[in-house]
């Protein structure tokens, strides 16, 4: 097979890396990109877009399920709905199977190259990638590490029929009748709460002393209260310490008794750790810092043409991350100045109701020293929420007690994943709650709940 | 003579109940005078509210109809009962109103129940529904009277065949035909919820296109996914008489350049041709406020009329007929009154269309930059393209920047697609701000969101979206 020699090499399809050779392409640089599954990486074929199309896929049976009930949309009438799992996971897969068909072609609109296989680094400019027909080399004056991460497993835990990762769950043939989720972080509430909704008895247990413990805890209450609702058994200060027998999970409870949880499936969801094994990291002379690829504000590891994206350098492990950090580099790579200075990431938890947070909270805020005020506006007395039937939840500004200047904002409630923008935008521009107040937000919309809170911390909210 | 206020805000609607309460948050004795049973006026009581509350549930009876087999969700049969529909309705309502009792009570604000009228300035005339009269003095007069539906010579609205906004929220069983008169936004949120519950609507408007005001491009693919529906249109036509009958409405149709009448039947006919202010009940003409001839009272930069001490606000004023821009109105005058250096800039007040998709817009349209003579670029992105989309089985629709062609600074926004009206905030944030496109592209979008749609239509104002 005939060596490859280009400008740029991107190892990764996920979205940081994708998104890295797309913008390198659209820059004029000869890019090549390698990645042994269909383009996507994790995110669109076995994370955030397959498990949204089945979270939204189980909102909607939960609806119809409490219409039938005659507690949701009066008016409306239903008999005996049903879900076909099977169904909902050939929707899904049709879904993804379109995605990767689009960002396949996004990357040949580019004019980049891709080839299907393992990479391995020979050494800092060289790889050697395990194709279907044989080894291809390659040769990159500029090479991207995106190689993402994978979900932790547990070693008395292990992968397989019975347990499953975030990946297998999402292609189940029906929902388990038990489901044992380890790990009430985002990734397993957003997941056990889909299955609880679709029938699944499900229980969570958590090491610590409450579910979500990354984010406040005001506003992980109503992501617990409709866990309640739902029937999700919560074992908090809990630890998993193995499969008993064919049917059971055995766990030491916060009272240190063992106790064990009858269950068809377990979902294993602790973590996800950097994929720093197996593409030969152990050629190179990388800087780390801990399990991660260190790097600097413009994404240069510590070897000059190497640069690490995405998952692989550290937390958040957000896909919006990656490819932020992905189209930067990209831009360097082409000769432009750009380092990574972004005042804001957002952070959604697409549990029910869902969770964004953007920039400080106010723990954050009053670790670094620094005086807040802080103000809260309650959907219940939003107008649109009221008409959504959804009215759980608040938007949360935290601002400087000095000059106002905005540093985080949270909610939680329906739909809230979609004001993240309006969030991250404000934080970005360096607003202050009077630039927030003196917006005009449309009514009646969920976003008005984001004036009131500008509102309330300046003292003087007009709705409640 | 009885008590004496700072300021009387005569119409509890959005901008009058909103500037109640800022005024008393400043300190000022506040009365507001209303004459229906219930504070929050044609907004919370029979305008926005109770419609989207009638726009959620319709939706919910068609996705369980048609929608959700795709994903796996099977209903045996699903059953409306209208009944129950419209006590949700009225309950959501109900709620809404008794909210803002509670924050009358609690800012202290006095409710004079009857109708309010100027008898000279300084004074506020207010007769119960006995007809019991009462004047007050006030300081300072805030006329946020707000608007009426508009009529069409030669329909009569009786609220029960032939409809106005008013009756369409309350119909007491579904029509199996209807037509609206009139493609703005009113007539095509209630055609869209009647015809989500079964009535066969057909939409007549005198121009040829439906919301006229609407970006072009975004109207004719609005137009479209509307017809898919099955909500028909004819365009290029006017009313000429609706006449009830015991078997339904007769029609009479001519086109808009004149020609041939033709006659059209239905069983309900809803009058959505516009609104108009509603100014005339004030006694304005004897103390000199200046109005124009469709009734809109003139107003100076601080909300002041010609004669001192008397502000208006609203749709009683110029501008768009819009809820958040009579609340922005409000806030603003009573703030002016204390003193403060408010401003609204009625280019930054957004629109949106509640169907399915929703329409949001904000600032101009590529039609009016063009008139203007701004030399500008155009980004674009559909649903089609956004994961998120996808996962919700909702991709029509897609969303359109303008920026200036020199400066890259972000005129106007349009997006046709899910959750629009919640996509726009970004953009009326940015747009606040003077933000450049470049500015939206460089903002961090949580993946997978709707949002990611507004950023990539950012990227291809400068040519070089990603995903498509």
């Amino acid at each position: 097979m005939k060596d490859i020699s280009c400008k740029v090499l991107v190892i990764g399809g996920g979205p940081g890396g994708y998104v890295a050779a797309i913008r390198a392409g659209q820059l004029g640089l000869d890019t090549v990109i390698v990645d042994p599954k269909p383009m996507g990486g994790t995110c669109l074929n076995v994370g955030c877009i397959p498990s949204k199309a089945l979270i939204h896929a189980a909102n909607e049976y939960r609806h119809v399920s409490k219409m039938a009930r005659g507690e949701r949309t009066p008016g409306v009438r239903v008999e005996n709905p049903s879900f076909d799992l099977a169904a909902a996971v050939e929707w899904k897969d049709g879904i993804v199977a379109r995605l990767n068909g689009g960002v396949a072609g996004l990357l040949k609109k580019a004019k980049v190259k891709t080839v299907r296989g393992w990479a391995r680094f020979r050494d800092g400019k060289t790889v050697s990638v395990d194709t279907e027909t044989g080894t291809q080399v390659i040769r990159a004056e500029e090479i991207v590490i995106a190689t993402g991460s994978k979900p932790v497993e547990l070693p008395f835990l292990k992968f397989g029929e019975k347990v499953l990762s975030s990946t297998e769950v999402l292609s189940l043939a029906e929902p388990p009748k038990r489901l044992v989720v380890v790990g009430a972080g985002y990734i397993g509430l957003e997941l056990g709460t889909a299955y609880a909704k679709m029938g699944s008895h499900v229980e969570v247990v958590e090491a610590e002393n409450r579910i979500l413990p990354q984010y406040p805890a005001d506003l992980t209450r109503p992501v617990a209260a409709r866990l309640k609702d739902l029937g999700v058994v919560l074992h908090l200060g809990a630890k998993a310490k193995g499969l008993v027998g064919e049917d059971a999970l055995l766990i030491e409870t916060a009272g240190g008794r063992d106790e064990r949880l009858p269950c068809d499936k377990v979902l294993v969801t602790v973590g996800r750790a950097p994929l720093t094994e197996g593409w030969g990291l152990e050629e190179l002379a990388l800087d780390m810092d801990g399990r991660f690829i260190a790097v600097d504000d413009r994404c240069r590891t510590s070897m000059r043409g190497l640069y690490a994206i995405g998952d692989v350098t550290g937390e958040p492990m957000l896909a919006h991350r990656a490819m932020a950090q992905g189209e930067m580099v990209a831009e360097i790579i082409a000769g432009h100045r750009r380092a990574w200075d972004k005042a804001a990431i957002p952070a959604v938890c697409f549990t029910d109701p869902e969770i964004v947070t953007v920039g400080l909270s106010e723990a954050e805020a009053k670790h670094q020293g620094i005086e807040v005020k802080t103000g809260q506006f309650p959907f219940k007395a939003n107008g649109r929420a009221m008409t959504l039937e959804d009215e759980d939840g608040f938007v949360q500004v935290v601002a400087r007690a000095d000059n106002h200047q905005v540093l985080g904002i949270q909610a939680v409630g329906g739909g809230v994943a979609e004001l993240s923008a309006a969030f991250s935008l404000a934080l970005e521009m360096g607003a202050v709650l009077e630039d927030i107040a003196g917006t005009i937000h449309a009514h009646p919309t969920q976003s008005e709940g984001f004036q009131e809170a500008a509102l309330k911390t300046l003292g003087h909210a007009l709705h409640v | 003579m009885a008590d004496k206020f700072d300021l009387i805000v005569i119409g509890a609607g959005p901008g009058g109940y909103v500037a109640a309460i800022r005024a008393a948050q400043l300190g000022m004795k506040v009365a507001c005078v209303e004459k229906r049973d219930t504070l929050g006026g044609t907004c919370l009581n029979v305008g926005c509210i109770p419609s989207k509350a009638l726009l959620t549930a319709s939706e919910k009876y068609h996705e369980a109809k048609e929608e959700l087999d795709r994903f796996g969700v099977d209903v045996g049969s699903v059953k409306l009962d209208l009944k129950k529909m419209m006590g949700h309705k009225d309950d959501v309502v109900k709620s809404n109103v008794t909210g803002v009792a509670f924050l009358f009570k609690k800012n202290k604000i006095t409710w004079l129940k009857g109708l309010g009228t100027i008898p000279a300035p300084g004074k506020v005339q207010v007769e119960d529904a006995k007809g019991k009269k009462e004047t007050y003095e006030t300081d300072k007069i805030l006329i946020a009277t707000g608007s009426d539906v508009m009529n069409l010579p030669g329909v009569e609205i009786d609220e029960k065949q032939i409809v106005s906004s008013t009756g369409a929220l309350d119909l007491a069983k579904v029509p199996k035909t209807m037509v609206v008169i009139g493609g703005g936004y009113i007539g095509l949120e209630m055609g869209s919820v009647w015809s989500r519950l079964g009535t066969k609507v057909t939409v007549v408007e005198f121009l040829d296109k439906i919301v006229p005001t609407m970006d072009e491009e975004v109207g004719k693919q609005f137009h479209r996914i509307l017809g898919k529906q099955g909500i028909e249109f004819k365009l290029k036509t006017k009313v000429t008489a609706a006449k009830a009958q015991k078997s339904g409405v007769k029609l009479t149709l001519e086109p808009a350049a004149g020609g041939d009448a033709e006659e059209m039947k239905a069983d309900v006919v809803l009058v959505a041709i516009g609104r108009r202010p509603l100014t005339d009940n004030l006694g304005l003409d004897k103390i000199g406020v200046e109005t124009d001839k469709r009734g809109f009272i003139a107003v100076d930069e601080d909300f002041q009329t010609n004669v001192e001490g008397i502000y208006a606000i609203g749709d009683a004023i110029p501008g768009p007929m819009l809820a958040h821009k009579a609340e922005e109105d409000g806030m603003a005058a009573v703030e002016i009154m204390a003193g403060q250096s408010p401003h609204v800039d009625y280019n930054l007040v957004p629109g949106i269309v509640y169907t399915w998709p929703e329409v949001a817009s904000i600032g101009k349209t590529e039609q009016q930059l063009k008139a203007d003579g701004v030399a500008y670029k155009v980004g674009k992105f559909p649903f089609s393209a956004n994961g998120r989309a996808r996962a919700m089985n909702a991709t029509d629709g897609f969303v359109k920047i303008l920026a200036d062609k020199e400066t890259d600074k972000v005129l106007g926004c349009h997006i046709l697609g899910p959750n629009a009206g919640d996509l726009i905030h970004e953009v009326a944030t940015a747009a606040a701000f003077g933000a450049s496109a470049e500015d939206i592209a460089m903002t961090c979008h949580g993946h997978p969101t709707l949002n990611e749609a507004v950023k990539e239509a950012a990227l291809a104002v400068d040519g070089r979206p990603i995903h498509i």
